[in-house]
């Protein structure tokens, strides 16, 4: 009886306890899930403090979008008619329809935000320098697609915040030196906002953008592997290659082992020791579970609590007053606006400043930062290394400065992009009755 | 070693796995109840018993609790309005004294012209039909630019509830003369003719050339009118009202005369002028200029 109760209870437990190294690394191997995972990991790589494992919740987010995304596309309709009406329903009629918008549209502002931190992760530990360049510049590249699956499925309700979200952000496109006009024109499908734009964005946000996602996805987890694992292992790497290793005692080796240092006998691939390591599975499958079931908690509790905004029906006669781009683009377009100039009645139009120029000139800088990064070698993989004091300076500033934008355009414009206190009055809007 | 590193793993992770997952069942079990607990189950489970003090057992029995709507997609019209609103079809049968939101329509003269199954309820009464909430429903939400017509939003343009409905049966009606149960709004296409609006403005292609053309007048944005010298609430409603009283004042300079009018002529023809607008309804809704007593045409 009581062994049947304990075989029950590890059936309904499912617990994962491997009796050998071989097992544990062949739960790894086998799965084709978990390959991409190599069979043991560094204990340093698993903690929280390091990495605070943002890269996963961001990934864990992407899962969470792309089947919330799915059932989605099983009740949108990307006609300028229906996408309005279908969005309705979904809040409305269809059972966990709300809900399901809501996770998506916190999830999905979720993971603009912790692509960012996780970005300043990578920055303020030094991160990116030496072989894994090349996975900081994939990284951007993800910022980037991430950046641009928000803004195409921002205009999917067409609603009014969609409908002049298309038209502030194209128009900023437009004001880009030579290559302008035909990147609105291709963005647009036309000279004006409607059908064709919104088909494009469309197929952009359920097709293209998430397949490139995915895929730059997979290859910057595989480039992790191919680096060794995460940054933080190469002060315990050079640790260990610096430590004494013992004289090997095999008769065999005694000729070579006159000269000090390991042999291939006794030094893994990673240049860390067997104690340095735990099997993969269960320590960091378990831990990724816990990181998305965490994440995949607070994004229901978001959109159980609040509902994903909705204004009303597209209108082309009438611009909502102020006309805000979402947060994370709102810096932008207060860049935008507070760099056109009014002389007289001349007005220069602050989009190639504010839209172009800035936020080309802050991308350039993200990519060539690791390039000219003169920091010593000590300073990968370490948290606010005093050697890059400077660099993480610069970088904060940049942020708070990006924050502070976010926040003026945000709860500091009101009606006619005027500035108010978030206690004062803003004026009435008229109304039709 | 390993083992040991293995094994602190375990006792780290596994109380906050328990702890996570005993939090999202929790939330599914939240998320279940709040797609069972809908704002408008209770009300149906009163109906039903509203229907059997009735007598109606009958009825009551074969009730079923759930989602409800009009549904007209001509006018692309998805009103759910009834799953709340149940009686309204039981005039004469139900008290019309039962309270909201069960309360049987009235029966007026007009209503066999324009049965629920193809009006809907929005059609005339505005609102947001797509909504399953009072509040969504009532007031839209943010941006939602047809609320309801009320009887406070009435009682703010100091009009009728059934004024403020006249407005909509306008956009059908507005080639007529005059309409059964159109009151205010016949006096006010009376008013357009023997004031003689058409001299300077143009409505529908007619008229003069020296004002605004007006035909699709309701279609204006309210911040597109100049408040800053209307003394009254800003609504485009009151700007039309003050303009129609005392043009010289709203608008400095204006060429139109100040026609003194008294307010509730100055109102009704606010109202008709709010409803000038573009509206594509299909043409077999539109009643032939004239007509107005006829019913729509079957198709």
């Amino acid at each position: 009886m009581a062994t049947d109760l304990q075989r029950v209870w590890r059936k309904l437990t499912w617990p994962w306890s491997p009796l050998s190294e071989r097992e544990a690394s062949e739960a790894i191997v086998r799965n084709l899930w978990l390959h991409w995972f190599p069979a043991k990991v560094s204990g340093r790589s698993l903690s929280w403090s390091y990495s605070l494992w943002l890269g996963t919740a961001a990934a864990s987010l992407f899962v969470i979008l792309t089947v919330t995304g799915v059932m989605l596309m099983f009740f949108y309709v990307p006609s300028t008619e229906r996408a309005y009406g279908s969005i309705k329903d979904l809040q409305y009629a269809v059972s966990f329809g709300r809900v399901l918008r809501n996770q998506h549209r916190w999830s999905a502002e979720g993971m603009v935000a912790l692509v960012f931190i996780h970005m300043a992760r990578v920055f303020f530990t030094g991160a990116y320098r030496g072989s894994r360049v090349l996975n900081w510049l994939v990284g951007i590249a993800l910022l980037l697609g991430t950046l641009m699956l928000s803004f195409t499925g921002y205009l999917l309700p067409w609603d009014q915040l969609a409908y002049w979200a298309i038209t502030v952000g194209t128009n900023i496109a437009s004001s880009a030196p030579l290559l302008g006009w035909t990147v609105q024109y291709l963005l647009l499908g036309g000279h004006f906002v409607g059908q064709q734009t919104l088909l494009r964005f469309y197929v952009l946000h359920v097709f293209f953008l998430p397949a490139v996602v995915w895929m730059l996805f997979a290859y910057h987890m595989w480039r992790v592997r191919k680096d060794g694992g995460l940054a933080a292992i190469e002060a315990v790497r050079a640790e260990r290659r610096a430590e004494p290793k013992p004289m090997p005692r095999s008769k065999s080796y005694s000729l070579f082992g006159l000269t000090p240092g390991t042999s291939v006998a006794v030094m893994s691939s990673m240049g860390l020791e067997e104690r340095d390591q735990v099997a993969s599975s269960p320590n960091l499958t378990r831990r990724m579970i816990l990181v998305f079931l965490a994440v995949f908690n607070v994004t229901l509790l978001l959109s159980l609590l609040f509902n994903a905004p909705l204004e009303g029906p597209a209108n082309p006669a009438v611009t909502p007053n102020p006309a805000k781009a979402p947060w994370y683009f709102v810096w932008l377009q207060e860049l935008v606006s507070s760099t056109t100039i009014h002389l007289g009645s001349f007005t220069i139009s602050g989009g190639l400043i504010g839209g172009i120029l800035v936020p080309g000139v802050l991308l350039a800088a993200l990519i060539l930062w690791p390039f000219f990064d003169r920091s010593p070698a000590s300073a990968e993989g370490v948290w606010f290394a005093r050697t890059r004091t400077r660099q993480n300076a610069v970088f904060t500033i940049i942020s708070i400065g990006i924050i502070i934008l976010i926040i003026v355009g945000l709860y500091l414009r009101g009606p006619y992009w005027h500035l108010y206190w978030p206690w004062s009055r803003r004026p009435v809007l008229p109304q039709v009755l | 070693m390993a083992e040991r590193q293995d094994q602190s793993f375990e006792r780290e992770d596994f109380a906050w796995l328990v702890a996570m997952s005993i939090v999202f069942f929790v939330l599914v079990a939240i998320a279940l109840w709040r797609e069972y607990a809908t704002p408008w189950r209770p009300w149906q489970h009163r109906f039903k018993r509203v229907l059997a003090q009735a007598g109606r057992f009958e009825d009551a029995r074969k009730f079923h609790s759930g989602f409800r709507q009009i549904w007209n997609p001509e006018l692309n019209l998805a009103d759910r309005c009834v799953s709340c609103h149940l009686g309204f079809e039981w005039g004469g049968i139900l008290p019309a004294s039962l309270p909201q939101p069960l309360t049987p329509h009235p029966a007026l003269s007009y209503m066999t012209h324009h049965p629920f199954e193809r009006f809907g309820c929005t059609t005339c009464h505005a609102g947001q039909g797509w909504a399953t909430t009072a509040r969504g429903a009532h007031d839209g939400g943010p941006g939602w630019e047809e609320p309801m017509l009320s009887k406070q939003l009435a009682a703010s343009c100091e009009v009728s509830e059934a004024e403020l409905i006249q407005m909509r049966c306008n956009f059908c009606h507005r080639r007529d003369v005059s309409t059964e149960g159109m009151d205010s709004l016949n006096m006010a296409k009376k008013l357009i003719k023997r004031r003689k609006c058409l001299i300077c403005h143009t409505i529908e292609g007619q008229g003069g050339h020296t004002a605004p053309d007006l035909t699709y007048e309701g279609d204006k944005s309210p911040e597109m009118f100049d408040f800053s010298h209307v003394t009254g609430p800003k609504t485009a409603f009151n700007w039309h009202v003050e303009h129609l009283t005392d043009a010289g004042k709203v608008s400095p300079g204006t060429a139109m005369p100040d026609y003194n009018l008294p307010p509730e002529q100055a109102r009704a023809l606010a109202l008709l002028i709010l409803s000038w607008r573009r509206i594509n309804y299909p043409p077999q809704y539109i009643p032939e200029a004239g007509a107005a007593s006829a019913a729509p045409r079957p198709r």
